[in-house]
């Protein structure tokens, strides 16, 4: 909308025809204008990045160069790789932004995309081959990253895995037909030591002197008469101490360099006494942290930016795990309510920012991972509410806050997922009502007690550990304690479940790899009952889960050696305590899961078989079979009774609906017998993220009427769009049948809900109702998308004038015009439910 | 020789005045900042594009 147009109207005007975005606009600071404007968008659209965003060079050649000089230094590996990331944080480029209080990127400059060329060949050669982002000139990049390139073959991650893994079950992975992602520590999702470094009690200079005395009693050790096993060890140890110790003083370094530079910003070129004053308060604050623990708002969120700024320089992590009102709210309430040194809007200009720096994070990933993700970097699926480890509410004022901020910014990543208790207060629930009706799609609520008792079922987190949880991803709590946290979940223990399904109808073949991948269950038109079918079902089920698990038990195994972290161990307890690396499977708890992609289309066929082939014998196997194999084709009639006349999931239908608890149940008893490197469970998380469009073309048909080439359902256990035809209520009595404790890790539940029906103070009592049942079937999760038909399909004839309309996608939030058409389509078709 | 110490851009370390800082002012379509990279006092900057003698 041109700018005129925008100041002639006021904000009342824009919120009257929810136009959100406008009014935001027009409410926002002129600081919080300026630097949401500045952000370069970095999620890729339709699997590419956008115009003008560029791969980052420099921080590819930094890392080459170090290795290079040290490849025949007799240093072990952790220490050589501490010194790489030493090397790229103390000679990157680094930027400080007009209007910014906040500083830190991954990559050299705002328009970049941080490239660690160290982590797998295969992702190399894809930034290599991927020319919308190579920087100009085109012929002098292309000689740089193929001189990377030629360097780390052989070397990555990756590349040093793959020989020591089963090759079968890796053969199947990279088929890339039943799983996401490949089984790499420095390539998935990492959780911190919260506790250990956001209390306040320590910060990097802390752990470093503790660090040097731990390296002098052992270095005392190893001297001493006498030699045990022991002592041996203690060699490996001092080599991890020092290397975490290499990597924190290199992180206190880079926030200097922030510091010097925006101390020579305020004397050489800054002429606004203001801003002078806001660039020397941005080097006091570097100065300060990450060496020393943050005494003010500013400082804490600083502190957390530069934390999560170098673990992403030291591996590519998709997802954020972050409780960021639990850890910043005492330092909010000081600054604002106590020493009053911030007003509420200073702080949430802060606190906008901080959204607006998470919000440009990104780290280059393979094709697969940006179609799965569409229209953002990673899952930054940021953890609100709850309790404390006591069970007393742990809302605060920054709660409020942050969702205020986020309702200005409009940022689609990260988003908020709420930890609702009974105890949630009315103004809180208001706040989260009025993001939802504002259209952010976010945040989704989380059944706080339920998922204390999951998080606990499951692995046996201790109730005090439990409470404090934050989300893994996008769904899966873990929490962020000396034992608990998760140094590094990798995504490809993500099944592709719609492949269970399919294999049961093509014994175990896969017709679109052209490959065995599953068990050979038998013929499918021999078997004689559905008891048969449901065998053939579990087995197949198995199977793929299996192949998954493994890979990444083997990988997590072989991490501490081949692929330590020493910066993340850096911030472990753990790891400072025992000297061993933080991805070491025995220092952990274990909260392991298998994210089940594509679930409910199991449910549906499963139904679909049952009724229409074993109980009515309206069609024989045979007959399904060869509909099957030719995609339906020729056979529309009957795929539209397999459609419309077999019962579906969400209807309150107890036919279907127990096909869907025992399917639950049987992965959830399988998911004891799969254990972990650490010996703890693998349960079953079912969502989606993008992935019913990425599957669209890997999935074969199905009995449930679904043909090739069609978008799967949106996932988790959400219903087929469409197909849930008797209300809201409806759906949740479904879906509150499942345990949600004991039969899986978690479950996600998109709903679509009417904006108008949403408006004003009947639109919240409306909601409250709901969220009442919701709350009362004990369901773990749910998210809305509160954006009518209307202006979605506007928005697909004139995405300029829509850019900043944000839908819930599933697990996350992305703006609309970023996705693709397909998921587009696939969210208008989503039923829209009429509550009261 | 032409070097970042005659350069109005390169800010030395106090402690270490060989080496320094070449601090420049980008606007890009999007954004305008001020970046940083370290470099040395005597690095050849004959075929730098952004030299500006002091």
């Amino acid at each position: 909308m041109a700018k005129a147009a925008i100041a002639d109207r006021s904000v009342k005007e824009f919120e009257e025809k929810q136009e959100w975005w406008w009014a935001a606009e027009k409410k926002r600071s002129s600081r919080l204008d300026y630097l949401r404007k500045a952000i370069w968008k970095k999620g890729a659209i339709g699997g590419l990045y956008a115009p003008g965003v560029k791969t980052d060079l420099e921080r590819a050649v930094l890392q080459t160069q170090k290795a290079r000089e040290l490849e025949f230094s007799p240093d072990p590996y952790v220490i050589k790789f501490a010194k790489m990331l030493a090397h790229v944080l103390d000679n990157k480029s680094i930027f400080i932004t007009d209007h910014a209080q906040l500083v830190g990127y991954t990559g050299s400059l705002p328009h970049t995309i941080a490239w660690d060329p160290s982590c797998a060949s295969i992702l190399n050669e894809e930034v290599y081959n991927d020319p919308t982002a190579i920087p100009d000139p085109a012929e002098k990049s292309q000689q740089i990253i193929r001189d990377v390139n030629n360097y780390w073959i052989g070397k990555s991650d990756l590349d040093k895995m793959m020989p020591i893994f089963d090759m079968e079950d890796l053969m199947k992975m990279l088929s890339g037909s039943i799983g996401w992602g490949v089984p790499l520590a420095r390539g998935g999702y990492s959780s911190k030591d919260y506790e250990y470094i956001m209390t306040g009690k320590r910060a990097f200079q802390a752990i470093i002197d503790e660090l040097s005395q731990k390296i002098d009693e052992a270095d005392e050790q190893t001297h001493a008469p006498g030699a045990t096993p022991d002592t041996t060890r203690m060699y490996d140890k001092i080599n991890n101490w020092e290397a975490m110790k290499i990597t924190l003083e290199a992180g206190i370094r880079i926030a200097k360099r922030y510091a010097r530079l925006a101390g020579i910003m305020a004397e050489h070129f800054e002429e606004d006494t203001i801003r002078r004053e806001e660039l020397l308060k941005i080097a006091e604050t570097c100065e300060r942290v990450p060496a020393y623990p943050p005494r003010t708002l500013q400082e804490s969120l600083q502190y957390d930016i530069f934390i999560q700024m170098m673990s992403r320089t030291e591996a590519i992590e998709g997802a954020w795990p972050s409780r960021p009102d639990y850890y910043h709210g005492p330092y909010y309430n000081k600054d604002v309510n106590i020493d009053k040194s911030l007003t509420k809007e200073e702080a949430i200009d802060l606190l906008g920012e901080f959204l607006i720096r998470a919000a440009e994070v990104c780290q280059f990933k393979p094709k697969w991972s940006r179609e799965g993700l569409q229209g953002i970097d990673g899952t930054w699926v940021w953890t609100i509410g709850g309790v404390d480890k006591d069970g007393r509410d742990a809302c605060n004022d920054m709660t409020i806050a942050l969702m205020q901020a986020a309702r200005l910014v409009r940022v689609a990543n990260p988003t908020f997922g709420f930890r609702w208790h009974p105890k949630v207060k009315d103004e809180v629930m208001r706040e989260i009502f009025e993001c939802l009706r504002q259209g952010l799609g976010y945040p989704n609520l989380r059944h706080d007690p339920i998922l204390i008792a999951n998080t606990m079922h499951w692995y046996g987190h201790p109730i005090e550990e439990a409470r404090l949880w934050c989300n893994q991803a996008c769904l899966s709590p873990c929490p962020p304690t000396k034992h608990g946290f998760q140094p590094m979940r990798m995504a490809n223990a993500t099944a592709n479940c719609a492949k269970i399904i399919e294999y049961v109808m093509t014994n175990g073949y896969d017709p679109v790899v052209n490959m065995q991948v599953g068990a050979e269950t038998g013929d499918v038109t021999s078997f004689k009952n559905f008891e048969e079918f449901f065998e053939a079902w579990e087995k197949q089920m198995k199977t793929i889960f299996s192949i998954l698990v493994r890979a990444v038990n083997r990988a997590r195994t072989l991490a501490p050696n081949l692929t330590p972290r020493p910066y993340l161990s850096a911030l472990s307890e753990r790891s400072i305590e025992s000297g061993m690396d933080t991805l070491t499977p025995s220092l952990e708890r274990g909260n392991a899961w298998i994210t089940a992609f594509t679930w409910v289309e199991n449910i549906d066929s499963l139904a679909a078989v049952k009724k229409l082939v074993f109980e009515d014998k309206k069609y024989t196997m045979a007959e399904l079979k060869n509909a099957i194999d030719k995609n339906w084709e020729g056979y529309e009639q009957m795929r539209l009774d397999f459609v419309r006349n077999a019962p579906k999931w969400g209807n309150d239908d107890n036919y279907v609906d127990d096909i869907m608890v025992r399917c639950l149940k049987a992965a959830a008893k399988f998911s004891k017998e799969l254990k972990c490197p650490s010996g703890n469970n693998w349960p079953i998380l079912p969502e989606n993220v993008s992935g019913n469009i990425h599957y669209a073309n890997i999935v074969g048909a199905l009995p449930n009427g679904r043909r090739l080439g069609d978008a799967l359902y949106d996932g988790g256990i959400s219903p087929g769009p469409g197909l849930d035809k008797k209300g809201p209520t409806a759906v949740l009595k479904s879906c509150g049948k499942i345990n949600h404790i004991t039969d899986g890790r978690a479950f996600l539940l998109n709903q679509r809900l009417s904006p108008s029906q949403l408006a004003g103070e009947k639109g919240y009592q409306l909601w409250k109702a709901y969220m009442r049942t919701w709350a009362d079937l004990e369901l773990d999760h749910i998210q809305f998308n509160v954006v009518d038909d209307s202006t979605l399909r506007a928005a697909q004839k004139d995405p300029e004038k829509y850019q900043e309309v944000i839908v819930r996608v599933a697990g996350y939030s992305a703006h609309f015009v970023d996705i693709s058409r397909k998921t587009q389509d696939n969210i208008i078709q989503r039923t829209v439910q009429g509550l009261g | 020789m032409t070097t970042c110490e005659n350069c109005k851009r390169f800010f030395p370390l106090e402690d270490n005045p060989e080496k320094g800082d070449c601090v420049q002012r980008v606007v890009d379509p999007r954004q305008a900042y001020y970046k940083s990279k370290p470099v040395n006092a005597g690095d050849d900057a004959v075929s730098c594009s952004s030299f500006q003698k002091k």
